[in-house]
């Protein structure tokens, strides 16, 4: 393999994985604040592309792109959010212990076979705010790099809300210890939906920002949501760290095998690492073991 | 570990199987499968046969889904994948290489459990969403292999398979298949309603609703997970494989991801861990999209997913669930039950008279020596020794969070130590897995007990008997067994908290562990069913030999009944030694000051 060919496959790899560890902080958020992993963040994903679709223009200049940008931002806080509010939705039955699994994956199938009534299973083309950039003589989407400096945007952002607001401590609180947290008064649902709403923004500037190299269309949902958690696991669930690190290892290998075997194996690649990460290591690189359990 | 399945697979008690009364729901189920299938047949209606035949065949594969999800607790979204892969293999084997049916459609069930097994690995080691996702994933790259592989799987022209002997009527339009498919699906559905009254059905209920408390019966819980995907995979296998012959075709996009969450969904609009729920649920979702609404049926994904959503949101239990509990509501309420230690133990006096001898410097069963432990800051155990004889009841007693359960956790191996050394009947066992421990012969109880709900009360005591291959107890409690008429009925969900804890210690003492843990057995009890419980302890030590490590906060009980007692201070001992040297000595008395109650 020669060097370009290397470096071809690094910063597409990099960009790829950029979503995947995008998708994996978007569980996060969610996932340490209620336990729920949202089997919709694929399809909601593809959402924020296919909207891209319908605002961008085919030459857009940077005002529209911004705009467009806060816009699908704004819609999918609000959707999200409401997805948390069903998803929490109080379920008084003997079986609701999976109730999240089956009410996230719902909306994930009515997402996708939504998206699919539009526009059957085409891929929906989204131009690209910037013009390509060349690397070793190749030329590359600049929405790859853009997706690096927004995966450390949302890692920082997240960080600073964890550490310094209110309501990211007291996201913190409830994840370390959900009995404690509501002796202190904090109202749980509403940090919940919250969560929700955030992990919104994140899949919506993803979606948005990606547009042009994120493969849009109402198949591929459930491709992005698994080598998002495939990068997650392999970081350590709940460990935004670890889904940078695990982003951009699934997304460097899956290029790697799809460069090496062709592109309909990338997706038998990413699910071999899920099985071997959870046969070795299921509580990944920068995962804790669980505490006490009884 | 084969041999543990061998175990688990083990049949049913006599007494039990015998008194085994099958729900008519079973009946009413096969009937109506086999009205849907043989009355279109015996009329001759070509398309309604094959219709509902095809349908069985996927009511099947939702019977297990459902076994999957109401049993076992899993998620599988890949069933499709499984049944995609038997019938591929079934079909290019007979169809492109003309090979005999049978022998396709054992390479075809093969294929199948090669994928279940694929699922299975993993479930060794994980569950829940985890195995949610393997399965996902399984369904989204099956389809895209077929593609990629379309050299040996006839591309994206399928393959034809045509079996002659299967399809052709023998009557009306019912063929030899439609039979099969008759047949096939009410041994499905005996299978699904027989299972929970069997030792592995049971295992599965324990694993999936307390993975903790199945290592503290001896059950690996990786390995009954494992068990559960790979019958969901052969059943879902023989069905993909029937499926050739029937359709006559299979087409590469026919086993898209779609075709998985179909079932998945089936499963929970028809009422997840009803027996007629898969039934309901195929019948609704496949007949009213593909066949009523045709028109409409680029809508049924859609469909699919928005009637899921609005069962799950205002019907949990789904269509028969929601039916069935408002059949139960219009009638009487059920008796109230209780279970009590006096019912077990009364007339066994003649304890009093003749006390057992008890040895006096038996050999130590446990030793713990330096145990340290450590979640960042926190200190659970900070060097903490202790040493168990055999045939004593052992109080452990201290402060909240002075260390007592992790102690218990350390001992029965859910807490792994940072540093030190456990040691049960001599040997070393600081790195065994908790289940392997129970298998040694130690029983333990939970600070909240872990009581199963799907099981009554009697089979809550039993599965404490099948910890670990054991058949019939002899040395438990022969009372016991007079009662087991009345509890196998009764449904331990309306026990209160006291009376939970009872029935934990009783499957615990109906278990063969030598050394038994308990974890605050009389917290909630009344003063009654404490003297009753300090009497139970000292029976099982005096008459059956047992060894009792017995964490307590009722001071007075464990002065009454311990032989030795070990006094813990944040994550330390602080004294060891007779009940009487402990009473005096200084340092506990000012640990305890303030309150009987530590």
């Amino acid at each position: 393999m020669s060097i370009d060919e290397l470096a071809l496959i690094l910063v597409r790899g990099l960009g790829q994985g950029a979503i995947y560890a995008l998708i994996g902080m978007s569980f996060n958020i969610v996932v340490n604040s209620s336990g729920i992993l949202n089997f919709a963040n694929g399809a909601l994903l593809v959402l924020a592309g296919v909207l891209a679709y319908f605002i961008l223009p085919a030459t857009p200049d940077w005002t529209i792109w911004i705009l467009a940008a806060v816009g699908i931002a704004a819609c999918l806080f609000v959707f999200v959010s409401l997805q948390g509010v069903l998803t929490l939705f109080p379920l008084k039955s003997s079986v609701e212990q999976h109730s999240w699994l089956i009410t996230t994956m719902a909306i994930s199938v009515i997402l996708s076979a939504g998206i699919h009534l539009y526009g059957g299973s085409l891929a929906f083309r989204v131009p690209s705010i910037l013009p390509p950039v060349s690397v070793f003589g190749l030329s590359t989407p600049s929405a790859y790099f853009l997706l690096m400096a927004l995966a450390v945007f949302w890692f920082v952002v997240i960080r600073w809300f964890h550490q310094k607001t209110f309501t990211g401590l007291a996201m913190s609180a409830i994840a370390q210890d959900l009995d404690a947290a509501k002796v202190a008064g904090i109202s749980v649902k509403r940090i919940q939906l919250v969560a929700f709403g955030i992990s919104g923004l994140v899949l919506a500037t993803t979606g948005f920002v990606g547009a042009p190299v994120i493969n849009i269309s109402a198949d591929t949902g459930i491709g992005y949501l698994l080598s998002g958690f495939t990068a997650l696991v392999i970081g350590g669930l709940g460990s935004n760290l670890g889904a940078m690190v695990g982003g951009a290892l699934v997304g460097v290998i899956s290029m790697f095998a799809a460069y090496r075997f062709g592109g309909i194996y990338q997706d038998t690649v990413t699910m071999g690492l899920l099985i071997a990460v959870l046969m070795l290591r299921p509580e990944g690189i920068f995962g804790l073991a669980a505490a006490r359990k009884v | 570990m084969s041999q543990d399945i061998a175990l688990d697979t083990a049949s049913t008690p006599p007494a039990a199987s015998q008194r085994l009364k099958l729900p008519s729901s079973v009946w009413l189920g096969i009937l109506a499968i086999a009205a849907s299938i043989l009355v279109p047949g015996a009329l001759g209606n070509q398309y309604w046969t094959y219709t509902f035949t095809l349908v069985t065949l996927y009511i099947v594969v939702a019977i297990m889904q459902n076994m999957l999800i109401s049993e076992a607790g899993q998620m599988s979204f890949g069933q499709g994948a499984v049944f995609g892969i038997a019938a591929v293999t079934a079909a290019v084997m007979t169809g492109l290489h003309g090979q005999p049916f049978w022998l396709s459609a054992i390479g075809g069930v093969g294929a199948g459990l090669v994928l279940g097994a694929l699922f299975a690995a993993p479930a060794l080691r994980v569950q829940g969403y985890y195995l949610g996702f393997v399965t996902l994933s399984a369904a989204l790259v099956f389809p895209q292999l077929l593609i990629a592989f379309d050299s040996i799987t006839g591309g994206v022209n399928g393959v034809p398979a045509f079996v002659m002997s299967l399809a052709t009527p023998v009557y009306g339009s019912i063929t030899p298949l439609s039979i099969l498919a008759v047949l096939f699906a009410a041994f499905a559905l005996l299978f699904h309603a027989v299972l929970p009254h069997t030792v592995l059905g049971r295992r599965m209920i324990i694993v999936s609703n307390s993975p903790e408390a199945a290592q503290a019966l001896g059950i690996h819980p990786g390995t009954i997970r494992s068990i559960a995907f790979l019958i969901a995979a052969f059943g879902t296998a023989i069905a993909g494989v029937l499926y050739v012959p029937l359709v006559g075709f299979v087409g590469p996009t026919a086993f898209r991801v779609d075709f998985s969450i179909f079932f998945f969904l089936a499963v929970i609009v028809g009422g997840q861990g009803k027996l007629l729920g898969p039934i309901i649920g195929v019948w609704l979702l496949h007949l009213v999209p593909n066949v009523f609404l045709a028109d409409f049926s680029h809508y049924r994904l859609l469909i699919y997913g928005v009637v899921a959503l609005a069962v799950m949101l205002a019907f949990p239990d789904g269509v028969v669930g929601t039916l069935s509990k408002w059949i139960t509501s219009r009638r009487s309420g059920s008796e109230k039950v209780t279970v009590s230690l006096h019912d077990a133990l009364r007339k066994d006096d003649e304890l009093a008279a003749s006390p057992a001898p008890r040895p006096e410097d038996g050999a130590a069963l446990i030793e713990v020596r330096e145990a340290r432990k450590s979640f960042g800051n926190a200190v659970a155990l900070g060097g903490a020794s202790l040493s168990v004889k055999e045939g004593t009841i052992h109080g452990l007693v201290g402060p909240n969070g002075s260390g007592k359960t992790s102690m218990l956790n350390t001992i029965s191996g859910f807490m792994p130590l940072d540093s030190g050394k456990v040691e049960l009947f001599g040997r070393n066992v600081t790195r065994l897995a908790p289940w392997r421990r129970t298998r040694m012969g130690v029983g333990r109880t939970f600070q909240t007990p872990r009581i199963f709900d799907r099981l009554s009360i009697w089979e809550n005591v039993q599965i404490g008997r099948e910890g670990f291959g054991r058949a019939g107890g002899e040395n438990g409690l022969a009372k016991l067994g007079s009662l087991a008429a009345r509890w196998r009925r009764q449904d331990p969900s309306l026990l209160p908290h006291g009376q939970r804890r009872l029935l934990e210690i009783l499957r615990v003492m109906e278990s063969d562990a030598r050394v038994i843990l308990l974890d605050e057995p009389a917290g909630g009890l009344s003063p009654e069913e404490r003297a009753d419980l300090a009497y139970l302890l000292v029976y099982f030590r005096d008459k059956l030999g047992k060894t009792i490590l017995l964490v307590e906060h009722d001071l007075r009980m464990v002065w009454n009944v311990a032989d030795e007692i070990t006094v813990m201070e944040t994550g330390t001992v602080a004294a060891s030694g007779m009940p009487e040297e402990i009473k005096s000595n200084p340092k506990v008395r000012a640990l305890f000051t303030g309150g009987g109650d530590a």
